[in-house]
């Protein structure tokens, strides 16, 4: 009874969804934006646990000393900041909360997001060493796109690598994007059915 | 028939072709007629269309400004829907109505003072507070009853594929059960067993990422359900399996599923609801995060399934440097190239899909493999068959050149 419960409920909001999605009438759609005012309702609730395990996992870290704790002192102390300007000053335009996103959230993330380049380099090295059939492949693809992208390459090549370039960018890129896309979206369907019809049951805790 | 007489009918008949050509009143809009909009398939919607005598001149120092239009589910309860501004014929479609009821509507011309600008309530955009506005109502028409639609014809080709893929998954379902059928092997998912193994031997924990996604994401829907085979796997060696979160909808689905699994699998000691917990909701703060804990735990494994975007390479970047066995799964395109560069294994589009089917051994969940499989093929001939007709019709019927030829012209620089 304790797994039949949820397949039952999980079988009847599947289908649920699955049928409201070919029928526009008014009625159905009514029922679906209420149940996902429900989502809404369990997602703020999530919220709170999520702070209790955000808490208790770094003032464990503190109390026990574990290996970089201080970062444990960080996290917290910049959410009560954060979180004590936003419940009393406000979150205004040219605000202290907004000035702290503006000048500290923003280019922390710029930062993370340019250590991508030196990520990609190493990550590139490491592939484009042509020790297969398929590793030279991707080399010569990498080769040809790096200097169809840069000016030396169409100067080069009479304007052809840049040509190539884009035709390989639109065509067989493309082409093989969409075949991911499609297979994926088979899975998606196919799995979708599994839990529908019960017959997945790993996130109800079977095998 | 006289002269005169004749010249009357013609008199009457121009007044009644135009209306109010000629007179210098306030004339009302002409022609108000209000029915169910067809195209609001929800049924939340009316159409309401009118005109305006041509050639009609207001009286002195006015001019005709625009249209407001009212409606009501009664003829003493119309209220303002909308100002449309200019003299010109139109059809006004009204939304967010009830399905099944009936709406009375009412069109009323807008005259102003001439060189005067059309100006609003700031509290109701819908009432007009120009001074000097003159209003002429037409009557009041109706009612027309709002009736939806129990089916959206546009969406019949995505109807007819997933019933085409879903009687496919079901005969195949039913053929699994009498026989065995062959299922191609999955490198990744293969690999999972040495993976566990290995985190075995070194005493370390495994790192498991469900991605970006929410608990809506069909892709972290994928990596939660293998999660709970892992745990089933795990549980018997007592690996640690350390699970951050991005969401903490997901962190709460994921501790549940974790919890069940453990206690199938006969070891509900083995859960530490410690190990799966909220970071942060920010995408590169939870990058950085996942980063520090990989270089800190030193994990043997690393997972990372489900939704990525650019933190992918980050992450399994990050991995690599610290030479954890990794294996990646997402439906992400984009990033895919990132995973197969930075990761041992990676499992694409609907591999990830399938993974939970593929752990689990089970061979009714693995002969939906097949069905995938056989659905792809399907795909794949229907995409052949366009591209042929395609290519046929488009160079070799219509100019008569060759394929070849018109390729390389495309080429020429």
């Amino acid at each position: 009874m304790k797994m039949r419960g949820p397949i039952v409920v999980g079988f009847l909001t599947g289908a649920f969804l699955l049928v409201q999605f070919f029928v526009p009438h008014q009625s159905l759609k009514k029922i679906y934006e209420m149940l996902l005012d429900w989502g809404v309702v369990i997602g703020t609730f999530a919220i709170v646990l999520g702070l209790a395990s955000l808490f208790r996992v770094h003032i464990d870290r503190i109390r026990q000393r574990r290996r970089g704790y201080g970062y444990s002192f960080v996290t917290l102390a910049s959410f009560f900041v954060v979180a004590g300007i936003g419940l009393f000053k406000g979150m205004a335009p040219g605000g202290a909360f907004q000035w702290m996103f503006a000048w500290v959230q923003v280019p922390l993330d710029a930062t993370v997001f340019s250590l991508l380049a030196f990520f990609m380099a190493s990550a590139a090295y490491r592939s484009f060493r042509a020790r297969s059939t398929e590793a030279t492949i991707l080399l010569i693809a990498a080769v040809i796109v790096i200097l169809g992208r840069v000016p030396i390459g169409g100067e080069w090549t009479d304007g052809y690598l840049p040509r190539i370039t884009e035709w390989m960018m639109i065509y067989p890129a493309v082409g093989a994007k969409r075949g991911i896309i499609l297979g994926a979206s088979l899975g998606a369907i196919a799995m979708a059915l599994r839990i529908i019809l019960g017959i997945e049951r790993s996130h109800l805790g079977g095998e | 028939m006289t002269a005169g007489r004749a010249l009357l009918i013609a008199a009457a008949l121009l007044i009644a072709g135009n209306g109010w050509a000629g007179s210098e009143e306030f004339a009302p809009p002409l022609n108000v007629r209000v029915a169910n909009d067809d195209t609001a398939l929800a049924g939340d919607g009316i159409k309401i269309s009118w005109s305006y005598a041509a050639g009609h001149k207001p009286p002195e120092g006015y001019r005709l400004a625009g249209f407001r239009v009212l409606v009501g589910e009664a003829k003493d309860e119309l209220g303002a829907v909308d100002v449309v501004e200019g003299t010109a014929p139109r059809d006004l479609e009204v939304g967010n109505l009830v399905v099944g009821r009936n709406y009375w509507a009412q069109v009323e011309a807008l005259y102003l003072p001439s060189e005067v600008v059309m100006t609003y309530d700031r509290q109701d955009p819908n009432q007009v507070t120009t001074p000097g506005l003159k209003v002429a109502a037409a009557e009041i028409v109706g009612p027309a009853q709002t009736v939806g639609r129990w089916y959206d014809p546009a969406l019949t080709n995505v109807l007819v594929g997933v019933l085409l893929f879903s009687i496919i998954t079901l005969v195949v379902l039913y053929v699994a059960r009498r026989r065995e059928m062959y299922i191609r092997p999955i490198a990744g998912l293969q690999a999972v067993d040495d993976a566990i193994g290995r985190a075995t031997e070194m005493g370390r924990p495994i790192l498991y990422i469900s991605g970006l996604g929410g608990t809506g994401d069909v892709s972290t829907i994928a990596a939660m359900l293998v999660l709970g085979h892992l745990a089933h796997k795990t549980a018997p060696y007592g690996n640690r399996l350390v699970v951050p979160a991005i969401d903490s909808m997901v962190m709460a689905t994921e501790r549940e599923i974790l919890s069940q699994a453990y206690l199938h699998a006969g070891h509900p000691e083995a859960y530490n609801a410690e190990d799966v917990f909220y970071v942060t909701d920010s995408q590169f703060g939870y990058a950085t995060a996942v980063a520090g804990i990989m270089m800190r735990e030193r994990p043997a494994v690393n997972f990372f399934m489900g939704y990525f975007a650019a933190e992918s390479l980050v992450l399994a970047e990050t991995g690599n440097m610290i030479d954890s066995l990794q294996i990646a799964g997402t439906d992400t395109d984009t990033q895919i190239p990132f995973f197969i560069t930075a990761c041992d294994y990676t499992l694409m589009g609907e591999e990830l899909y399938a993974a939970s089917a593929y752990l689990s051994r089970d061979p009714i969940l693995l002969a939906q493999l097949k069905a995938q499989d056989i659905g792809k093929v399907l795909v794949g001939a229907v995409l052949i068959g366009g591209i042929l007709a395609t290519l046929v019709t488009t160079y070799l019927w219509q100019d008569g050149s060759s394929l070849v030829e018109q390729m390389l012209g495309w080429l020429k620089p």
